[in-house]
């Protein structure tokens, strides 16, 4: 049989970019017959004529000899008491609840105890802050003024072109629905289903947000000891006559919204 | 009189193993077994037995999690609960049912995968269950707290905080039905509620 360059070439990289699956993919070991690529490699290494084809040749062979490794682990774990079938194990997965997975992760859960303390160079760090921030007094007399930011309703949107009633109504509707599909039946912390990628699209999603409690669609619970704010979908949208209704304003600074994206 | 002092000395070194275990001073909580030795002496491993006793009495544990070769100055000590707490009191933890639950099928599935698998494979089997966007902030959640880690390529591992307070053998077996889901929690050394399969599922501190 006539072998060429190409297939020479095509037969090492095949080899090597099977190592790779085994190392990266989890694919599985004895899937690859490595006697047989060593044959081939065997026959083939006579013919190599560049220094490429003989590098190429040491990597193919460095791939089977990690192939052989990884075997060999495999047999190691499928030996021990740890080793269960994938497919039992997704079997199962899929047939219990998420009550049911939760107790299983409990009842194996031994979890760790410590407590955070404060070096005394951090309460260096904080005395000196204390000892240095201006009074109260002394702070209220910067010259500034501070302005409060104010609502804008949707009409003035709608004035202003920047909104149409019908894209506003269908934003509403989505985010409703998104808001049940999220909350399955109960709440979902604000912070939460506010989150995004981008402080923009978070600051949008709030607002849709206030629109949502505004209307009806959702009500709004602030646990003010847990420092937590809820948000639970209503079934159908709420008329708000007999109801009494009162504001709650969200701060949403950049800072914060960064150390929550952080900190989860 | 020599021996009062060798008891005074072992308290006073009991009582600095646990200040070491139990203060958060890294970003990780724990210590090196390196720590110990210079703080401890030699013997470090004779205090923290002696301290693993007295923990026993209040419900917890020293536990070590091997950080390469065996007897390595990188094995970490933490201490953990010696029980597991009920799914009920977890919730006061912070941890919602769902958050449990992924966890649970992450791990079982990462084990069952020789201890690793590729994020997306894992995505795949959790969106069977859970929302998209559930599944992909508890991920991240797990991996920033130490339970998974992730490669430059995609693929999950099993975390540092997953082997020190996971009995990962358990797990599976109460996954698969081998072993029953006790509700209850266990109650510290002495108790007699306390189980003795429990008990022996516990890693001894060597």
């Amino acid at each position: 049989m006539v072998v060429t360059g190409q297939d020479r070439k095509e037969l090492m990289l095949r080899i090597i970019n099977l190592a790779e699956s085994v190392i990266k993919s989890g694919v599985d070991p004895f899937d690859v017959d490595v006697k047989e690529f060593f044959e081939r490699l065997r026959a083939i290494l006579p013919k190599l004529r560049d220094s490429d084809e003989l590098n190429l040749d040491i990597d193919a062979v460095l791939g089977l000899a990690n192939i052989i490794f990884h075997q060999g682990e495999s047999i190691r774990f499928k030996s021990s008491l740890l080793y269960l079938d994938p497919l039992l194990i997704m079997w199962k997965i899929r047939s219990l609840s998420s009550k049911e997975l939760a107790g299983v992760l409990t009842s194996s859960w031994h979890p760790i105890v410590d407590m955070e303390s404060i070096t005394p160079h951090g309460i260096k760090e904080s005395m000196d802050y204390w000892t240095n921030l201006p009074s109260f007094g002394d702070r209220a007399r910067l010259d500034s003024t501070e302005v409060l930011p104010e609502e804008m309703e949707f009409q003035e949107l709608a004035r202003l072109g920047i909104l149409s009633k019908e894209e506003f109504v269908s934003a509403i509707e989505r985010a409703w629905g998104e808001l049940k599909e999220k909350a399955d039946g109960g709440e979902i912390s604000y912070w939460d289903f506010i989150n995004a990628k981008t402080f923009e699209e978070t600051i949008s999603r709030a607002w849709i947000v206030s629109f949502l409690v505004s209307y009806g669609y959702a009500t709004i619970d602030v646990k003010p000891l847990e420092e937590e704010i809820f948000l639970k979908p209503l079934p159908k949208p709420m008329k708000l006559e007999r109801v009494t209704t009162f504001s709650v304003p969200i701060s949403i600074s950049r800072s914060e919204w960064q150390r929550r994206r952080k900190h989860g | 009189m020599a021996e009062e002092k060798d008891v005074a000395d072992l308290r006073e070194k009991v009582a600095r193993a646990a200040q070491l275990l139990l203060f958060r001073r890294h970003m990780q909580p724990g210590v090196k077994a390196w720590e110990l030795k210079r703080d401890l002496g030699r013997n470090y491993l004779e205090v923290i037995k002696v301290l693993d006793d007295e923990l026993g009495k209040l419900g917890l544990t020293v536990k070590k999690v091997e950080g390469g070769e065996e007897g390595s100055d990188s094995d970490r000590y933490f201490v953990t609960m010696r029980g597991h707490p009920a799914v009920s009191e977890a919730r006061t933890f912070g941890w919602r049912i769902d958050d449990m639950a992924i966890l649970s099928v992450v791990l079982s599935y990462i084990l069952s995968k020789q201890g690793k698998a590729p994020l997306k494979e894992v995505e795949r089997v959790l969106e069977e269950k859970f929302p998209r966007w559930k599944v992909e902030q508890d991920i991240d959640r797990f991996i920033r707290r130490g339970y998974l880690e992730e490669d430059d390529e995609g693929v999950l591992y099993i975390g540092w905080r997953t082997r020190a307070e996971v009995d990962q053998k358990a797990l599976l077996g109460l996954l698969l039905g081998r072993e029953k889901v006790v509700e209850e929690k266990v109650k510290p050394e002495g108790s007699p509620e306390v189980g003795e399969n429990e008990r022996e599922a516990e890693e001894d501190v060597q």
